[in-house]
């Protein structure tokens, strides 16, 4: 019975150090979908005038699942459901920063207001700087992701020993 | 569409206390009372419907305008830019916006246009049957007269030419019928019916409209709206030197002031047209005022 509660003990805190890494991968991969999502915009604006409920809808299973509804929550918007306010552009979101949704926020507010030429600049200004927290997300999925899953497995393991 | 378009307040009180069918247009001006265009009467938009005193009028501000502009480019402005550089949208269902604003022009040519302060929007109707009494007029056994509608904005002329079209359909008049919708007014999808033998070219000028379909289409008649520019004159030249019947519009109050309109000197002179159907307001839009020949005698009314 002692073992197999600690057993348990262990997957427990593995399960808490893979939630933690989750919330950094999440991050990671919501952003480079952003970042994919500014470069079909520059593209479809630039060659095909698409609308954007239609580069919406057309984003491949893969982005959309990465993007965690943000894509919806915009639609729902282009659909005249809701309002265009942070708290229903970030419906089911919670991993964000602030500042990092001040930023995304400001982003979907320009979409579609101004020329193709307008657009296209706008789009890269924000590109640029999606890519800076491209880069900082991955940064730290690198270090933090595999460090907090280690560090559950090991309180697990400390647990057990302390225990035995 | 117009729910898509137009703030919740201002379409709630339009759906439930005006009658939809009954107005033609809609004008909102950034800090101005909203008005109305029910039938040929004017009148303002209140909280229970409409009133004639500005005071219980409902006023619109910028970002009202803004939107609706938004919306109506389905939140995609860059998508409707070159229709916004001549200064309208036009919606799914043929719902045409005239958009008032700030043109940005680079190098002499129009950019873009910013700032918007008005718009007007100008709902499309199907009136069954408008063009029916003057139908046998227009066409003979084998063939449809070149024909050019006539009326002052807003009088009817798109919804004459739509039910022209329908009309030829209906009766099985298989002619090959180009469509050339350069302000995508004359097909409203459902609402009306441009025929089963009807080709169209949408937002095209008309003389890449009329060469291009001509080539490719081989129509027998081409359906165009509101003739105006000189190049456009010389696209209808084309068509009939090409043998193909067109079937037109113009923006004119009347004969006399239609001869006295600049670049149609040539079509008057060279007979282009055989008919001529003057519309007007009197007893509400399309109103047939009178059918003339290719010498502005009445063949009708």
């Amino acid at each position: 019975m002692k073992y197999i509660l600690l057993i348990l003990l262990v997957c427990a805190t593995s399960f808490i150090g893979y939630t933690f890494s989750k919330k950094y991968r999440i991050r990671a991969k919501f952003f480079q979908s952003l970042l994919y999502l500014c470069q079909k915009f520059d593209i479809e604006i630039n060659f095909s005038r698409e609308r954007l409920k239609k580069i919406f809808e057309n984003l491949d299973e893969k982005n959309k699942s990465n993007l965690k509804g943000i894509d919806k929550n915009f639609i729902s918007f282009i659909d005249k459901e809701v309002s265009l306010e942070k708290e229903n552009l970030f419906k089911g979101i919670p991993f964000l920063k602030e500042d990092e949704k001040d930023l995304i926020y400001t982003f979907f507010k320009s979409l579609g207001r101004s020329d193709v030429d307008s657009q296209s600049k706008e789009i890269k200004n924000f590109q640029s700087r999606f890519d800076a927290i491209v880069t900082q997300t991955n940064a730290e999925n690198k270090k933090y992701g595999s460090l907090t899953m280690k560090l559950g497995i090991i309180a697990g393991l400390l647990l057990v020993v302390i225990f035995i | 569409m117009l729910e898509k378009i137009l703030p919740d307040e201002v379409f709630n009180i339009l759906a439930k206390q005006v009658n939809f069918k009954s107005i033609n247009e809609i004008r909102i001006r950034t800090d101005k009372p909203i008005v109305l265009l029910i039938g040929s009467r004017r009148t303002f938009l209140s909280n229970n419907g409409t009133t004639s005193n500005i005071k219980e009028a409902i006023f619109a501000n910028k970002i009202m305008v803004e939107d609706i502009i938004f919306r109506a480019s389905e939140c995609s402005i860059y998508s409707v830019n070159e229709q916004i550089k001549k200064g309208f949208i036009v919606t799914k269902g043929g719902i045409r916006l005239g958009i008032g604003g700030d043109i940005v022009e680079e190098n002499n040519t129009i950019k873009t246009m910013t700032n918007f302060s008005s718009v007007n929007i100008r709902l499309p109707h199907e009136v069954k049957n408008c063009s029916l009494p003057a139908f046998d007029y227009l066409i003979d056994e084998n063939k449809v007269y070149n024909t050019l509608v006539m009326s002052p904005p807003g009088a009817g002329k798109t919804t004459f030419l739509r039910d022209f079209i329908g009309q030829l359909s209906e009766r099985n008049y298989a002619y090959n019928v180009l469509v050339l919708d350069e302000r995508g007014e004359l097909d409203i999808g459902t609402l009306g019916c441009i025929g089963n033998f009807s080709d169209k070219i949408s937002f095209a000028k008309k003389t890449v409209g009329f060469e291009n379909g001509i080539r490719s289409l081989s129509p027998n008649i081409i359906v165009t709206d509101e003739l105006g520019q000189e190049e456009d004159i010389e696209a209808v030249n084309y068509a009939v030197n090409c043998g193909v019947t067109v079937f037109a519009s113009v923006h004119s109050d009347s004969i006399d002031s239609f001869l006295k309109k600049p670049n149609f000197e040539k079509i008057i002179k060279n007979k282009l047209f055989q008919r001529y159907v003057l519309l007007s307001m009197e007893n509400g839009p399309g109103t047939i005022e009178g059918i003339y020949n290719e010498n502005f005698s009445r063949v009708r009314l």
